[in-house]
């Protein structure tokens, strides 16, 4: 039965973990323990681990951790296949983000399946469509400028918290209508959230972003304007407006969805550009291809995954799931998928334009997808403009912690 | 604001206003036409918006960019003549009248 959003409860599947809990539907030969996002083979270098995958995992295979069962898709045709059909492959409780049972809310647009989908969707599509977000340009490149500004005479700077982290928190604010001064609090409170990997400081995070972005829905609730958070506060659906869960719901996943994977992208492009400055020369010679260099870069550098749980029993090239299953679409691993973007790994500004996974697909594909490139594009032309040689500081050994937001955690650059 | 005319592939028409400076698939889109995906909401990026401009208007249309035909091939009908990607036909009076087909699946 389809969830009613203005009246939320927590979802009822269980959550199966473990080598002792295999489904009985599932072949012994498909079931791996790949690791993803926290296996040390994995976090010794995870791009090219998940590239990997397709030369020593099953196209689909059934992972199991102590963590979470499920299937794994890692073929570009699958992972759409799955995205696009929201009537088997449901995204109802496949956020396992946790809520407080009391208080509980979805997280929205993410967690609404289709056709409701749409109408949360429809409320911001204006901004963030390629035509709404450039409005936002000429503050992207001011801001971008602000950061570089503060280190670039000491000729190095700590690439993470100077300009990977700040640049998407900044960004977001402006869209959201929140105040500027609120950056490094917000920076403090995302990293609590999504890095600390402590649940003390984790739950204690989500209890401050949840104070502050409740006082500001009410702010913004007595006096509108014509950013993200007012018009989801005035906005209608159905006819109806909205709920307190469904607005808070919302905002607050803007938030999750919207910072630490811009910034986990940049940080992973920062790391290969430091590494191949010929190939930043090649990118700074050809400024007109800066697109397609974009798209490529987001290509290899894909950082997050798609979860969603079977609604009704299926069959994908030949493996029988069950309703209840869970499916995560291992999207780093699709867009390095040989038979789509032949020679995957290599980094190739001139490949024919296809649709990369990055953003997912189907009806959930990423709302702010056209933010986060111009974010992107944005950023690299002020970055080359200003510093166009750079380098990893020496004896830097990049390390990427576990999470599900793949990116390197530390990134020191000089020039 | 400009009419297009949008036919699903079971030749039922609509006869939609569209706003000018509005993309073709936002016409359909925003008017809740299903022949019309747009997953990527204009981006160039999912090949879900195809149509087929009718013959009589395919030079008030243009030709598709290089980009937009690499795109194509990746939709569920490659590249056959007059077929497009609607997100990127901009809605202007020069349209005023315009006649697309839809296919009948975008996947
Ligand atoms: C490079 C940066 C980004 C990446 C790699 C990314 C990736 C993704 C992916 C893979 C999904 C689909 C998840 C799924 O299928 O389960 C998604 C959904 C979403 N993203 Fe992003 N995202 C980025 C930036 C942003 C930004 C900047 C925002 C907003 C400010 C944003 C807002 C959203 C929202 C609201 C959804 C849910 C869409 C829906 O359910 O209809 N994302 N993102
Ligand atoms: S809407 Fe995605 S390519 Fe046109």
């Amino acid at each position: 039965m389809p969830i009613d959003a203005t009246n939320p409860v927590p979802p009822q599947f269980p959550r199966i973990a473990g080598r002792d809990n295999i489904p009985d539907h599932v072949p012994g030969e498909l079931v791996r323990s790949v690791g993803l996002t926290f296996g040390p083979e994995f976090l010794a270098a995870p791009h090219e681990y998940m590239a990997n995958l397709h030369g020593t995992v099953p196209p689909i295979y059934y992972d199991t951790s102590e963590f979470m069962n499920a299937w794994q898709l890692i073929k570009h045709e699958d992972a759409f296949h799955m995205l696009r059909h929201p009537e088997i492959f449901s995204n109802e409780g496949a956020t396992p983000f946790p809520r407080d049972p009391d208080d509980y809310f979805y997280f929205i647009p993410i967690e609404i399946d289709p056709p409701d989908h749409r109408k949360y969707r429809a409320i911001l599509d204006p901004i963030f469509s390629p035509k709404g977000v450039l409005a936002l340009e000429q503050k992207i490149r001011d801001l971008a400028n602000d950061l570089i500004d503060e280190f670039i005479d000491k000729g190095e700077c700590e690439y993470t918290e100077d300009f990977g982290r700040p640049l998407p928190v900044s960004v977001f604010l402006d869209l959201m209508g929140l105040p500027q001064e609120k950056r490094d609090t917000f920076v403090k409170w995302a990293m609590d959230l999504l890095h600390s990997n402590d649940r003390a400081i984790m739950a204690q995070s989500m209890a401050s972003i949840t104070a502050y972005l409740k006082e500001m829905i009410a702010e913004k609730q007595a006096n509108p304007d014509d950013k993200v958070i007012s018009r989801i506060v005035h906005a209608e659906v159905d006819g109806r407006p909205m709920t307190p869960p469904e607005i808070f719901g919302f905002v607050v996943f803007l938030f999750i969805g919207g910072l630490d994977t811009v910034f986990a992208t940049l940080n992973n492009i920062w790391m290969w550009l430091a590494q191949n400055p010929q190939r930043v020369k090649e990118m700074i010679a050809n400024p007109d291809a800066i697109n397609a260099q974009v798209e490529e870069l987001l290509r290899v550098w894909a950082v997050t995954f798609s979860g969603r749980v079977v609604a009704q029993d299926t069959e994908l090239r030949g493996v029988k799931f069950k309703k209840g299953d869970r499916v995560t679409a291992v999207l780093p691993a699709c867009n390095f998928d040989p038979e789509v973007f032949p020679n995957p790994t290599e980094v190739d500004f001139s490949r024919p334009r296809k649709p990369i996974l990055s953003f997912a697909g189907g009806p959930h594909s990423c709302m702010g997808a056209h933010l986060a490139r111009l974010e992107v594009k944005v950023a690299l032309q002020e970055w080359f403009r200003r510093i166009p040689e750079f380098a990893l500081k020496e004896g830097t050994k990049i390390e990427y912690r576990p999470g599900g937001v793949v990116g390197p955690e530390h990134l020191p650059l000089v020039w | 604001m400009t009419i297009v005319n949008y036919i699903d592939h079971d030749g039922t028409a609509h006869e939609v206003d569209v706003p000018n400076g509005d993309s073709v698939m936002q016409g359909a889109v925003d008017n809740g036409l299903e022949g019309i995906l747009g997953e990527c909401g204009g981006g160039l990026a999912c090949a879900t918006c195809l149509c087929f401009v009718d013959p009589d208007w395919r030079d008030r249309t243009g030709e598709a960019s290089e980009m937009e035909k690499e795109m194509l091939e990746f939709s569920a009908h490659g590249t056959e003549p007059g077929s497009r990607l609607s997100c990127q036909i901009t809605v202007s009076d020069e349209l005023e009248g315009l006649v697309v087909r839809l296919p009948e699946s975008q996947y």
